[in-house]
This record gives structure tokens, C-alpha cells and sequence, in this order.
């Protein structure tokens, strides 16, 4: 256990706080996967920065006004040429840091998540909610979660049965439903 | 109150589920064919979120024509854009008033000044069952401050601000007609509703405000604001010492009104029914009360008096915004 | 004072006692269930709580929030697995003492600790809150940008994660609140010609993506069914001695806890943090911390509810909320209807009250229950999390489209969910960017209200003494983190174990 290990540091006249944080840190670092390069640093400041510089664009087309009277515009470009400085900065500071994860194979498992959200999405106006929840029930206890399929079934049922008779008896909000 | 009438639209909700709990994808459900209106249960949208004075009177005309006609009107809140989000789910309902609307006539009078062609809700669109109330504004300064008057207003040797309910709203309309014709230097600071404007300005953080009467009674009555103003065409019975823009010299007169829509074509037994519904729930003495503690104007006409006023108030307003070069919003 | 006492009566209804049972219930169980957070929770429950009486509805999701601050003791204590980021530290002392045997003690202790730390601030509320109120009107547009401005930037700087990308997180906020129609003309901005923008991006949904979804999608990749082996519990009632061990310490824990939590960006896991080295650096014994000493256990369990508490005061009498959960509170007032500031007390007496008070019942039924339910709890903790997940999941996915009825807006929260996941993944906290979020038109639309009053001069804002000295707090919170980074860097001595440091601040 870690325990030992950080409270054997030396407890000095340094600033307890940063200590502490590091301390928790460290108690979170080990339930962490493996911390993405400095490749992960760098495309997430470019992202941002291509944020910040569309923003930019786009306010100073909306007009930026004056301070007496300021313009649509004027707000968002502000706002957005902060974004860009910071990207920057970010670029420049950010290589080192190892607070990103590096995406694995587990990664896989929320794109399924996701494409199940958004077939839910999809087929609610059209199917109604049962049909499609109790499918994406099956696929996030089968094949995400690794249950058996007997308790699969059960806590699917079971789940779409309580959520229709939460939404549509017990808080009488109207859901598209076919039953 | 709320509470009761918050209640009672769920129950309402609760049986249009329990009646729709068959046949195909449903929400809930309209009436079905056949037989007399209303069949089933009836949804009036509601243009505003829950809580302002278009929510209440919704909710309090819902609850007088479910007592009088028998079936369920519940409100659902669709808010944003000035009720063209609740206008629009009216106007592409099935024409069988399963689907109705209490609108503000700021929507088709004030909103097509302030925003572009492509997004005005025309009156065309819809019926009109018949007028509700009418909702006055009134102007107002902190009583800190010397003014009593629109004229004091014009001695007052510095540039005022007003606060404003929104953009494309009758209070700002309101606000700016009287400095714009009364030729006074002013500001406009728009505010996101009323109650923000009202703390401005008790705050004294604006100089002047234009609010809804029923924003604004309670801190006139206490003394902390006084009014210098209302818009009505005549003094109103809530502001009884408080003079008319015109009757200061001014031509301003805008003013709130709400009335029923239907979809266009909705067949005419519906709507007399409809009609007959609400007549009846003005004369409630539950109503009547609901106008006087709202500080509302009965306004209950006939449907077409409601599209003539808002002909020509529309083209009343349009025309004084050009003439004193008045800039509502993006648009205009 | 009846308005007070009034208050009590509110919260004593049949069906408001109910609501605040079921908060304090939920708050604890999700306490308790590592992932979900109170203020996932709240956002995911917010369209299900808002078809119910105000009141009621803001009763409960109050009771989430300081509910789980109690909850996360559990599993910090039993099982070195902090339930919420409030109880991270409650591990190091309350972890060693469940291995010495003394779980039941901790828990108790923890308990009491976070009574009275509720307790005190709740008073201190009841008391400051009215006199807050009462500046509230000298609070013009400018004061409240410079207010606005300050909680953007504390929020970025004092959470978890890097600073520079707090900030960026919190920027593009304020970017993403300017989407939809400018409430000072109208045009449109950022939306693309689509009608659904154009009234903005709807507060609870980007929060339910962001935190919701987010998390969601982010729990599925970590590993499932770690098969949890908790500590025994035994006699959770304290000894005497261990009381006054503890009784300093909470003492503390309660002031620090409620100063902390008033700042905008400061709350209940800061408190929690600050409690734990305050004890530390005051102990005659520090060696003890982290090998079972109660203070350690007492004062941050304390601050946490403490904080958690007092950080109500800035949303109910300003309108600024001060962390993650009180904006999700935020915009559950404003989806019903009420707009949270100075003139909530006045007009809404029994809503402010009704809320305030519940907060004395909640903690009351927190004592009682949270010790004879710990069994029940680390029952609950070997459900496996594969069964929670799909509930979770489809909760958030039909909750979403009720709130307006629009199947648009479930797509847009997939949306913020994917990118919620993608920056827990690069490194970014999604907290300061939703908060910006509620803060950026406020923000925004205060400027320019002062802007116009002031006529374009922007000196209006150092001018005017409210303002002015927030601002001052302003530049001082901006430079004081610079000093401290360099200062440390100067004297950090290096060490195997201090190298991560970066990877939390």
C-alpha cells in the first residue's frame, strides 16, 4: 500500500497544500491508465486554437460595434482571441504534461456506447421508447458489460417496465411510446 | 395557487397518457374522430416559460375550460423566440382543436419590426377564437430620483438610460417611441425579462424602466418607484393617478394583449365552442380575481375585433418606428 | 424572522419532507457509488425533478448535493475508494483506521463531523444570507460582470486540472454561451441557419452531455466488475476520548469549510483539502496523519459539508453560482421559472426559506440515517457497475428529450458528450466549461449593459467601489497561482513522488 510510502516523506516547512495535492494525485494515479504522449498535448491545443480562430472569424463578421455601443460581434471575438491565446500558451507549456490517457482497445467500448445513443435517438419518434431501450439494455449488459444473458433479460425487462412506469404513470411525462 | 394549477396540468397530462395508451407511437393524444369537441384531451401551448404572466393566464384558461367543457387542457411550455416556437407547433396541427394556443399580439404587432422576413408569424396562419386580456405597460423611475413626468424627463440635462424587458418587446417599443418622439437624449439597456429590469432599476441602476403593470404595482404602491407613465389608450383602473403618454403630449400608445388561436381552418363549431368555454370562465369570480391580482385588462372580443386591432396596431407601430428611426433589432 | 419560521413549514409538508428524504437518499447513494457525481446526478435527474413543485424539486436536488458529501465518506473509508472528489483526502486517515479496525469509529466521527460542519454554516446562512440580499441592489450590470469574471477565473484556477486548460475549457464556454440569438438585437450568432440553435444551446443539455454522458461513456472504458472487498464495520459510536481528539478539528473544519465555500469557484472539495492541511500543519503530532489520526477523518468530512452548504449563499441572494452543482441548481431555478438573485429572498420567501431549512432536516436525516444504512451501502457497492450503467444511460437519454420534447436536443448532448469524454481523455475538466457556460451570458450581457450605461468607457468598471474591488480580487486571484508556481518551482526539491505534481494542479 502506497499509505506507507507518502506519509514516510518528509513532512517539511514546504507548502502542506501542493504536498497534499501531489499525495492525491499519486493516490489517483494508480487507478489511471497510462498517460498519453506529448502528441495528445499538442492536437488537443491545435484543436483548440481552431476553435478560438473560427470563433474569431466568424465574431468579426457579426459586427464588433463599438464599446459605446457594442456590436454582436464584439463579445465573441474577446472571448475567442482569449481562446487563442491560451491554445497557445498550452502549446508551448503543455508538452510535458502526463495528465491525458492514452486511448487502448477499451476505447472501443463508448464508440459502441455512443452509436447505441444515437440509435436510441433515432428510433424514439419513429418506434417509441420500449423497443429501442430494452435493445440498448441487451447491448450495453451483453456485450459491454459482460453479464450472462439470463440476467441480461432480466434486468432489461426490468429496467424498460420501471422506466415505463416511472415516465408515463409516475411523473406523467409524455414519452413516444407504442404499448 | 401554482401549485394547484401545476397539479392539475398533470393530472391533465395524466389522463391524455392513459387515454392514448393505444394504437401507434403517441405522445398524447388529441380527440379522435367523430363526435362532439372537445373528444379528448386538448393541448394549449404556451409560448413562455413557466411562471410569467402568458404561463399563468394559459394555465388559468386551461383550468376554466377543462371545468366548463368537461375534458382535459394542458399546458405545455414551448418557449423561446417570443412564442414563434409555441406559434409554430400550432399553425402544423391537425385544424380539429386539439391543438390551440393563447398568443401575445407583441408576436405578430411588435416581433416582425425586430427580426428578419423569414422568421414572422403572421396572424394569417391561425384563427382567432376571441381576445383574453389585456396586459398594460407603464413607465417607471426609481423614487430616488426628482422626475414625475415625461417632461420632468425632458429637463433632466443628462442622458438617460432605460431598461427594457428584451428585444421586440412592447416595453421597449413603448420606451423608445416616448424618448425617441419626446426627443430626449436616451440609452436602451436590454435586460433578459422583467424581474431583472425591475432590480435594476430599483437599484437605481438605470434611470428609467418600461415593465408590465403587474411587474411593477407592488414597488409603485410601496413608494419605491414612481410611475410617470402608462401606454394604455385610456388611464387604467390599477394606475389610476398615473397619466396617459398622450395625455402628456405624447402619441404612444402600445400595449399587450393575449387572445385564442386555433390552426387555420379549424371547423366553426370547434371554436364557438371554444369560445363559449371561455366566456364562461370570465365570468368565474376565480378569474376575475386571477385579472385584478395580475393587474390584467379584460379584453374579451370576438376573434375578428382581435385580427383588426392587430392590423392596425402593426401597422401603427411599424409606421412610428420608421418615422422616428427606431432600431428594434437586427432587422429592422 | 416568521419568514424564517415559515420556512420550517414549508419543508415540514408531507411532500416536501418526502422530496428531501429522496435527495438526501440519492445524493448518498451516488456518494457512494464511485463515477457519477452529484452534479452528473443532478443534471441527469434535472428534467424528471423539474415536473414536480418548485419547491420540492430545488428541496431535493439541494439534498443530492450535500448528500453526497456524506455518502463519500463510506467508500473512502472502507474501501480507499473515494466516492467523491470531497473525500479524497478522508482516505489517507480514514483508510488507515479501518485497517486498525476502527472503520465503524471513522464513519462516526466522519458523521458528526459533518453534522455540525452542516449545521454551523446552515445557522451562518440564515444569518448572512438576508444581509447579502440586502446589497444585492447596489449590484449594477458592472458589479455583477466583475463578479461573473472572478467565478470564471477562480473556478478555472482553483479545480483540478491544469490551469492554462481550465482556462481554455472555461473560454470556449463562454464561446459555446454565445451561440443563438443576441438578446441586445437579435442576430444570430453561431448557428448556422438552424432554427433549434437559435435560441442558444440549452443549459441542461449541454450539462448532461458534458458531465452526464461524458461520464458515462468515460466509465465504460475503465475496467468492470473489480470485485470490492470492504473493511468490517463495527461500533460507529466514537469514544469520548476520540471525540475530543476530533472536536478541534471540526471546529476549524466548520469556519474554514463555509468561508471556502461562499467564494465563487471555491466549495466542497476545496474545503476538504484546505481542512486536511490546516489539521496537518497545526497538529502538535503531524506524523500521525495518514496512519489513522481522527482529525484527519474530522476536518475535511466537516469543511466538505460545510462548504457544501455555504456555498448556497452566493446563488441564492447574487445568482451566481459558485461550483458545478449549484449551476446545475441554477438552471434547474431557471427551468422553473424562477430567476435565482437579489430579489429571490423578497418575492420567493418560501422557496428561499423552504430551501434553506430543508437543508437543517436533510442533515438531521443524514445523521440518523447514514450510520444504520452503511451496511446497506456497501451492499449496494457490489452491484456490479455493468447493471448501473445502461439505467444511467437510458435516465439521461429520455430525460433529456422530455425537457422540451425534442429528440434534436438528445443529439446535441451525444454531441458534448463525446466531446465531455474526449477532454477527460486529453486532460481537461469539463466542470469550469459548463460553469462558464452558465456564467457566459451573464457575463456577457452585463458588460454590455454597462457598457451602455457608462457610455463606452470601460474605466466604470474600476471607478465604481463594488466593482472595483472585485476586480482588485480579480487581478490578485490571477497573479497570486504565477507567484506560488514559480516560488514552488524554486524551492521544490526534486523527489520520485512530487514529479506528478502537474497531473492534479
Amino acid at each position: 500500500m502506497s499509505d506507507e510510502r507518502t506519509t514516510a516523506r518528509r513532512v517539511g516547512e514546504g507548502d502542506i497544500l501542493a504536498e497534499l495535492e501531489a499525495e492525491v494525485a499519486h493516490e489517483l494515479e494508480e487507478q489511471r491508465p497510462p498517460a498519453g504522449g506529448p502528441a495528445y498535448q499538442v492536437v488537443a491545443a491545435l484543436v483548440t486554437l481552431g476553435v478560438g480562430l473560427a470563433g474569431a472569424v466568424l465574431a468579426q463578421g457579426y459586427g464588433l460595434g463599438s464599446l459605446a455601443r457594442p456590436g454582436p460581434g464584439l463579445w465573441p471575438m474577446v472571448v475567442s482571441v482569449v481562446v487563442v491565446v491560451l491554445s497557445l500558451a498550452l502549446l508551448l507549456v503543455g508538452r510535458g504534461l502526463t495528465d491525458s490517457e492514452r486511448f487502448s482497445r477499451a476505447s472501443a467500448l463508448p464508440l459502441v456506447g455512443v452509436a447505441t445513443f444515437v440509435a436510441l435517438g433515432l428510433l424514439i419518434p419513429t418506434l417509441g421508447f420500449e423497443i429501442p431501450a430494452f435493445a440498448l439494455c441487451v447491448v450495453w449488459l451483453r456485450f459491454l458489460g459482460g453479464e450472462s444473458w439470463r440476467s441480461t433479460i432480466a434486468v432489461s425487462l426490468g429496467t424498460v417496465a420501471a422506466f415505463y412506469a416511472l415516465f408515463l404513470y409516475g411523473l406523467r411525462i409524455p414519452l413516444p411510446h407504442l404499448f | 395557487m401554482r401549485k394547484q394549477t401545476l397539479s392539475l396540468a398533470a393530472v391533465a397530462t395524466g389522463a391524455a397518457l392513459a387515454l392514448s395508451a393505444c394504437g401507434g407511437v403517441s405522445t398524447t393524444t388529441g380527440g379522435d374522430d367523430g363526435g362532439a369537441y372537445p373528444s379528448g384531451s386538448v393541448e394549449m401551448y404556451v409560448g413562455a416559460d413557466p411562471g410569467g404572466s402568458s404561463d399563468l393566464i394559459s394555465r388559468q384558461i386551461a383550468g376554466g375550460l377543462s371545468d366548463e367543457l368537461g375534458e382535459t387542457f394542458s399546458v405545455l411550455n414551448r418557449s423561446g423566440s417570443n412564442g414563434a416556437l409555441a406559434a409554430a407547433e400550432v399553425q402544423q396541427a391537425e385544424p380539429d382543436g386539439s391543438i390551440i394556443s393563447i398568443q401575445n399580439a407583441s408576436l405578430f404587432a411588435i416581433t416582425p419590426l425586430a427580426v428578419a422576413e423569414d422568421e414572422v408569424t403572421s396572424i394569417d396562419d391561425f384563427d382567432v377564437v376571441g381576445g383574453v386580456s389585456r396586459d398594460d405597460y407603464v413607465l417607471v423611475t426609481n423614487s430616488e430620483n426628482p422626475w414625475t413626468s415625461i417632461d420632468d424627463l425632458k429637463g433632466a440635462g443628462k442622458k438617460l438610460t432605460y431598461g427594457t424587458t428584451g428585444v421586440g418587446t412592447g416595453a421597449q417599443l413603448a420606451c423608445a417611441l416616448t424618448y425617441e418622439s419626446g426627443d430626449i437624449d436616451s440609452e436602451a439597456v436590454p435586460f433578459d425579462g422583467g424581474a431583472p429590469a425591475l432590480t435594476a432599476l430599483l437599484g437605481n441602476q438605470v434611470d428609467t424602466a418600461c415593465l408590465q403593470t403587474g411587474e411593477a404595482i407592488e414597488n409603485i404602491e410601496n413608494g419605491k418607484l414612481t410611475a410617470l407613465s402608462v401606454y394604455a389608450p385610456e388611464r387604467i383602473d390599477f394606475l389610476p393617478d398615473v397619466p396617459t403618454a398622450t395625455e402628456q403630449g405624447l402619441d404612444v400608445e402600445v400595449y399587450q394583449y393575449r387572445f385564442m388561436t386555433t390552426p387555420k381552418g379549424t371547423p366553426q363549431d370547434v371554436k364557438d365552442t371554444i369560445w363559449e368555454g371561455m366566456q364562461a370562465t370570465f365570468e368565474t369570480e376565480d378569474y376575475q380575481a386571477f385579472n385584478e391580482q395580475n393587474s390584467l385588462t379584460p379584453l374579451e372580443v370576438p376573434g375578428d375585433e382581435v385580427v383588426e386591432m392587430l392590423e392596425s396596431d402593426r401597422e401603427r407601430y411599424a409606421s412610428l418606428v420608421e418615422e422616428y428611426g427606431i432600431d428594434l433589432g437586427d432587422a429592422s | 424572522m416568521d419568514a424564517f419560521l415559515d420556512g420550517f413549514s414549508v419543508v415540514t409538508q408531507p411532500g416536501n419532507l418526502l422530496y428531501c428524504l429522496i435527495g438526501v437518499l440519492i445524493g448518498m447513494l451516488i456518494g457512494v457509488l464511485p463515477g457519477l457525481g452529484p452534479a452528473a446526478t443532478m443534471a441527469i435527474l434535472l428534467p424528471i425533478v423539474v415536473t414536480v413543485d418548485p419547491v420540492a424539486a430545488v428541496i431535493m436536488l439541494a439534498g443530492i448535493y450535500y448528500g453526497a458529501q456524506y455518502g463519500g465518506t463510506i467508500t473512502s473509508v472502507l474501501l480507499r475508494l473515494p466516492g467523491e472528489a470531497s473525500s479524497v483526502v478522508t482516505v489517507f486517515d480514514g483508510f488507515a483506521l479501518a485497517k486498525q479496525g476502527k472503520a465503524g469509529t471513522a464513519l462516526g466521527i466522519a458523521a458528526i463531523g459533518s453534522f455540525v460542519g452542516a449545521t454551523v454554516s446552515i445557522v451562518a446562512l440564515s444569518l448572512t444570507a438576508p444581509i447579502v440580499a440586502g446589497w444585492a441592489l447596489d449590484f449594477g450590470p458592472a458589479e455583477y460582470a466583475a463578479l461573473a469574471l472572478l467565478g470564471v477565473l477562480l473556478i478555472a484556477t482553483i479545480g483540478s486540472g491544469h490551469p492554462v486548460k481550465a482556462l481554455i475549457a472555461a473560454s470556449v464556454g463562454l464561446l459555446l454561451a454565445t451561440v443563438g440569438r443576441d438578446s441586445f438585437n437579435n442576430s444570430q450568432r453561431f448557428t448556422f441557419d438552424s432554427l433549434q440553435l437559435a435560441d442558444g444551446l440549452d443549459f441542461v443539455v449541454v450539462a448532461m452531455g458534458l458531465f452526464g454522458v461524458g461520464e458515462i461513456l468515460y466509465n465504460l472504458e475503465e475496467r468492470h466488475g473489480k470485485v470490492h472487498v470492504p473493511a468490517a464495520v463495527a461500533n460507529v459510536w466514537p469514544s469520548r476520548t476520540e471525540l475530543r481528539q476530533a472536536a478541534p478539528a471540526i471546529g476549524r473544519g466548520s469556519a474554514l469549510g463555509f468561508f471556502l465555500g461562499v467564494l465563487p469557484g471555491g466549495g466542497a472539495v476545496m474545503a476538504s483539502l484546505a481542512a486536511y492541511a490546516t489539521e496537518k500543519r497545526v497538529s502538535k503530532t503531524p506524523e500521525r496523519f495518514g496512519r489513522g489520526a481522527i482529525e484527519g477523518v474530522a476536518a475535511p468530512e466537516t469543511a466538505n459539508n460545510a462548504a457544501a452548504t455555504s456555498s448556497f449563499i452566493p446563488l441564492l441572494t447574487l445568482g451566481i453560482p459558485a461550483n458545478a452543482s449549484m449551476g446545475m441548481l441554477f438552471a434547474a431555478l431557471l427551468v422553473l421559472g424562477i430567476t435565482p438573485g437579489p430579489q429571490l429572498l423578497e418575492e420567493r420567501p418560501d422557496l428561499f426559506w423552504g430551501v434553506v431549512n430543508s437543508m437543517y432536516i436533510g442533515n438531521l436525516l443524514l445523521l440518523v440515517l447514514s450510520l444504520p444504512l452503511v451496511g446497506i451501502f456497501v451492499r449496494i457497492l457490489r452491484v456490479r457497475p455493468a447493471i448501473l450503467a445502461p439505467i444511467t444511460a437510458l435516465i439521461t437519454i429520455l430525460g433529456v428529450y422530455t425537457i422540451n420534447n425534442s429528440v434534436f436536443d438528445i443529439f446535441v448532448m451525444i454531441v458534448f458528450g463525446v466531446l465531455g469524454y474526449l477532454m477527460k481523455k486529453v486532460g481537461f475538466e469539463p466542470g469550469p466549461m459548463v460553469l462558464a457556460f452558465v456564467l457566459g451570458a451573464l457575463l456577457e450581457n452585463n458588460v454590455r449593459r454597462a457598457l451602455l450605461i457608462f457610455e463606452g468607457d470601460p474605466t466604470g468598471f474600476v471607478t465604481r467601489p463594488i466593482s472595483g474591488t472585485i476586480l482588485a480580487l480579480f487581478v490578485l486571484a490571477a497573479v497570486l497561482p504565477i507567484v506560488q508556481a514559480v516560488r514552488r518551482r524554486r524551492t521544490a526539491t526534486p523527489h520520485p513522488n512530487t514529479q506528478r505534481e502537474d497531473s492534479l494542479r
